[in-house]
């Protein structure tokens, strides 16, 4: 045992205050672990951790650190072993070989791992299998006892409606009011004294040539007006559009539509180009004269291949 | 070699001539101390690491001596030779 061990108490390096009984638990825990550590390293690993534990912040930590050297002290005896049956083995040579298998867990230490996994899930496949049996006994209902009620009776039916007797209203006599005249004396007229007019001959008709009006000369072309939304939406027709127009072959009154062509968009753009003909018309011409008139016009929507 | 024992070999060969102790090997590697002492011995039983006491008085200094490693040149080549062929990422 080294000079320093033999201390009771090791102060942490991080100069936090030592607690008590855990610092001398995890000390103890070392030296008994040193003491399990082959001959030869015993005194070296107990200075070594204790130096260890020294150095290492908080409580817990420490006696982590203890539990692991305890651990630690158990897998170098088990290696110090093998190695010297190995070395015997070989002759004395690579005393240590067995440390070359660097990797190499200890059949020990292996087998204690496996048994605590194996354990574990025991316990847990015990565990669930009770909790499981547990909520399902809680989990039964009582027993259930059915029983049939009574039907119900109808509600009572609502009282008849009184009978309701037509009666056809007697037609009513009409009497004139009785009007009292003021008596004039005699029953006769008299009629202002004017000469009677003279007889004039009846004025015999001339006949009228009237040629209609209609889109003229400059009038926009339909397919300009054809609303976009119809062509995608595929509809065609024809509307009807009443126009009145003056003799200069403009509107002289806002157009309307005299038959709709079925879709509201075509309806529209009928009226748009009607409206953008204005002074493009044709004005209606009696005996040869234009004159202000009111017709009407088809447009013809129709979509091209 | 098992990855714990990278693990050990990465902690020194951040800075390959330092001098570790067990505590600073831990602090580094994230090892549990049942598993770093272990394999700190087995690499100085294999002339991996050398070890020796810090030169203090342990009484005076009111502490344990600690046990400090490092890296011997051979050591140190091997690891580097391990690092190489594995490749650094493999302890990412």
């Amino acid at each position: 045992m080294s000079k320093y061990a033999e201390r009771e108490t090791i102060t942490p390096a991080s100069g936090e205050r030592p607690c008590t009984w855990l610092d001398r638990t995890a000390q103890q825990l070392i030296r008994h672990a040193a003491r399990h550590a082959p001959q030869a390293l015993s005194e070296r690993l107990e200075e070594e951790w204790l130096a260890d534990l020294a150095a290492r912040a908080g409580a817990l930590a420490r006696l982590r650190l203890a539990i692991g050297c305890r651990w630690a002290a158990q897998v170098i005896a088990h290696e110090q072993g093998a190695s010297a049956l190995a070395g015997a083995a070989a002759g004395g040579h690579k005393v240590m070989s067995t440390y070359l298998q660097f990797g190499s867990t200890p059949g020990p230490r292996r087998g204690v791992v496996f048994i605590l996994i194996a354990g574990l899930h025991v316990v847990l496949i015990c565990g669930f299998a009770a909790g499981l049996s547990h909520s399902m006994v809680t989990s039964i209902p009582p027993t259930i006892i059915g029983r049939f009620l009574p039907e119900a009776p109808p509600p009572p039916l609502p009282p008849p409606l009184p009978r309701v007797t037509l009666v056809t209203p007697r037609p009513i006599d009409f009497v004139p009011p009785e009007v009292l005249l003021p008596p004039t004396g005699e029953n006769t007229i008299t009629l202002p004294s004017h000469a009677p007019p003279a007889a004039t001959p009846p004025a015999v008709p001339t006949p009228v040539t009237r040629v209609p009006g209609g889109p003229g000369k400059g009038f926009p072309n339909t397919d300009d007006f054809y609303p976009p939304s119809a062509i995608r939406l595929g509809e065609s027709g024809i509307a009807a559009v009443n126009v009145c127009v003056a003799d200069n072959g403009a509107l002289s009154a806002d157009p309307t539509i005299a038959q709709s062509s079925g879709s509201a968009r075509l309806d529209a753009g009928a009226l748009k180009l009607a409206r953008a003909g204005s002074g493009h018309y044709r004005a209606t011409t009696e005996n040869g004269r234009p004159v202000r008139s009111c017709y009407t016009f088809r447009v013809n929507f129709r979509l091209r291949d | 070699m098992s990855l714990q024992t990278l693990k050990v070999l990465e902690a020194f060969l951040e800075e390959p001539t330092e001098q570790l102790s067990g505590a600073d090997v831990q602090k580094r590697s994230g090892l549990a101390s049942g598993t770093l002492y272990p394999i700190l011995l087995r690499l100085e039983s294999a002339g991996w690491f050398t070890s020796r006491w810090e030169a203090i008085d342990p009484v005076s200094a009111g502490r344990p001596r600690r046990r400090l490693y490092r890296l011997t040149s051979s050591g140190l080549a091997r690891a580097s030779e391990v690092f190489a062929s594995f490749g650094r990422g493999v302890l990412a």
